[in-house]
């Protein structure tokens, strides 16, 4: 396979280069050594033709190394290298029988197996104990369970099993047109609809050789920014709840209600579902516009005041130190990307290189003042962005969005993009058989990327901590389940 | 503190809720049964200040063993259908079953086959329905506060 270039273009290229099995780990090195970051791994094919490609985010750009895996060959593993590549490859295992060589253990990650020694890491000292919660949560709560094992009441390690909202989407998706496939994408999360989305919208246009128009790359950052707004306001008030401090919880899930409803009266759905198509983008008129930027300036006045206050709020404040700690080191090495990224003090926001979108040279990922990864810092970005994401809303709506649309640019029967979610960088990457059918669509989430590290920031906390730590990373569980 | 309950104040002047006639309750139990989560925020929405639905005696509780009513969100993946049975079994009678938007309706599904079970009207005698993708918290109050005046 030669290696395909595309560059100049207001898109995120994708460079692919094939790999022999025997030179995969060094491959996967260079990457590193020149400045690349891993971003997922995906298995594509059945039986001999099998392949398994890692994707490498180096700026704007994104590498795919692509190794072919004849019948009976184990892949060299890329885990002790890479500890944020370990998701990917038990999933290319439970998935597509795709063996790993070099592995401590392919414990089961999608694959439901029954003997619970069999997907735990075994933990064994004097009064060591498990305790197990879930899949069926207290409260309204997505379905997943939870194995930590535990001295007392301090956790040693977690075990999280997931999977149990498993729809088999991207299976399902396969075989369908591009357009019949954004369903599937838009309904891997209700959350993150809009960033699936557009993800996939991105992917698929690279694929079919269309690049999105000004006017829809306007149009999808008003969304994705819509989107961030009412899930940090969640967050927020999920934090709150998190510490039982019920004046927070309330009065920032009224300010969510609120943007949600300001959603509905500009799109028609409140999540904004069905926005986002391929090769086009959404309209707003100038009165539109205008009615949605005072609104949102009388939302961030009061947003404004009340993470004023809760910064002020003593009580709470006292909960959020030192508890659910990612440091720096670990949150690049287990790949943690968004909010959880950032706290930990890693500049990392994939919207400073979305020339997809409409970000601008000028944009910088938030940098809260104490990176101090723990619960107190994943809050205070949520705080910082909130002010940012109502800026770039303002600016975004300062003229009219025209219906957007898209121009030719260079086809790739291979798409990558890659999306900031409100829960971080989310990556698709979408290939297409000769008949421009879907021949395998891969959605790693922002939520998929980071649950290894919300698991390993519990360690060495108190297990009724364990709520709050969840909630400051607000993971979706269906986007990782898809 | 006094900020965030002046804002809250001032979203229940807006709100301008009516207040409930007479004593009743209802406690529901939610399970999600694979949704796309959009559901659970509606969910959660009917708390907020602008719809507070435990003025009418609503309340979601956290074990089956105090539910009314089980809440189902999702198109039942095969591997919460075990779950889900357990959860129902664990109820005190009488019990009804809710099905909360178009996925637990069984309505314009996106899966998998093989990863789904039966629909929630096959495995458990479903009594309400809620239509929407997803319902918005207004709908879902309607709906449940006229099981309860139903009887």
């Amino acid at each position: 396979m030669s290696p395909s270039h595309t560059a100049g273009f207001a898109r995120q290229a994708t460079e692919t280069v094939a790999v022999a099995p025997v030179g995969w780990r060094d491959a996967c090195l260079g990457e590193l050594d020149r400045g690349g970051r891993f971003c997922g791994a995906y298995a594509v094919g059945a039986g001999a033709g099998r392949r398994w490609n890692a994707l490498f985010a180096d700026g704007e750009a994104t590498r795919m190394l692509s190794l072919e895996v004849g019948e009976g060959e184990a892949v060299p593993t890329i885990v002790d290298l890479l500890p944020g590549a370990d998701w990917d490859e038990r999933e290319a295992h439970d998935l597509h029988g795709l063996d790993f060589a070099g592995r401590e253990s392919l414990r089961p990650l999608v694959a439901h197996t029954a003997a619970t020694g069999s997907w735990t890491v075994p933990v064994s000292g004097e009064g060591t104990y498990q305790v197990a919660v879930g899949p069926i949560h207290a409260g309204v709560i997505e379905s997943g369970h939870f194995r930590f094992h535990v001295v007392g009441e301090r956790i040693l390690h977690l075990d999280p099993r997931l999977f149990y909202k498993h729809r088999g989407l991207q299976r399902a998706a396969e075989g369908a047109s591009p357009e019949r496939g954004l369903a599937f994408a838009q309904r891997a999360c209700g959350a993150c609809a809009v960033a699936n989305s557009v993800a996939y919208a991105l992917a698929c246009e690279a694929a079919l050789g269309l690049v999105a128009d000004r006017e829809a790359r306007r149009g999808r950052t008003l969304l994705l920014e819509l989107e961030r707004l009412y899930n940090h306001l969640n967050d927020i008030a999920q934090i709150c709840a998190g510490v039982g401090f019920a004046p927070g919880n309330m009065a920032f899930a009224a300010l969510k209600e609120r943007a949600l409803r300001l959603n509905a009266e500009l799109v028609g759905h409140r999540f904004l579902f069905g926005t986002v198509a391929i090769g086009a983008g959404p309209e707003v008129s100038a009165a539109r516009a205008d009615a949605l930027r005072g609104a949102l300036r009388e939302l961030g006045e009061d947003a404004a005041s009340a993470w004023r206050e809760l910064s002020f709020a003593a009580s709470v404040q006292a909960r959020l130190g030192g508890v659910g700690v990612l440091s720096a080191e670990d949150a690049a090495a287990l790949g943690a990307v968004g909010p959880a990224a950032r706290a930990a003090g890693i500049a990392l926001d994939c919207r400073s290189t979305s020339p997809g979108l409409w970000y601008g040279s000028s944009f910088a990922p938030a940098a809260p003042a104490r990176p101090s990864g723990d619960v107190g810092a994943r809050l205070e970005v949520r705080g910082v962005e909130l002010p940012a994401t109502l800026e770039l809303l303002q600016e975004l709506l300062a003229e009219p969005i025209g219906a957007g649309g898209s121009d030719p640019g260079p086809a790739d029967p291979r798409g990558v993009a890659r999306v900031e979610s409100p829960r971080g960088e989310t990556v698709c990457a979408v290939e297409l058989t000769v008949a421009r059918r879907l021949g395998r669509v891969h959605l790693r989430t922002g939520s998929y990327a980071n649950w290894p590290a919300l698991a390993h920031a519990t360690a060495d906390n108190l297990l009724p901590d364990f709520p709050l730590i969840n909630k400051s990373f607000e993971l979706c569980y269906a986007c990782a389940d898809r | 503190m006094f900020v965030l309950l002046r804002h809250l104040q001032r979203v229940r002047r807006e709100a301008a809720l009516p207040r409930r006639q007479g004593a009743r309750s209802l406690a529901i139990r939610h399970v999600d049964a694979g949704s796309c989560n959009a559901c659970e925020h509606e969910l959660t929405a009917i708390a907020a200040p602008q719809y507070d639905f435990q003025r009418f005696g609503l309340d979601i509780v956290a074990s089956p063993r105090h539910a009314d009513v089980l809440l189902v969100t999702g198109p039942i993946t095969r591997r919460m259908e075990g779950p889900l049975l357990s959860a129902y079994e664990a109820m005190p009678e009488p019990r009804r079953v809710a099905a909360l938007g178009d996925c637990a309706l069984g309505c314009n599904v996106l899966a998998d086959p093989a990863e789904l079970a039966l629909p929630l009207d096959q495995l458990l005698p479903v009594d309400l329905r809620i239509p929407g993708c997803p319902p918005t918290p207004a709908e879902i109050s309607a709906a449940i506060l006229e099981m309860i005046d139903g009887g």
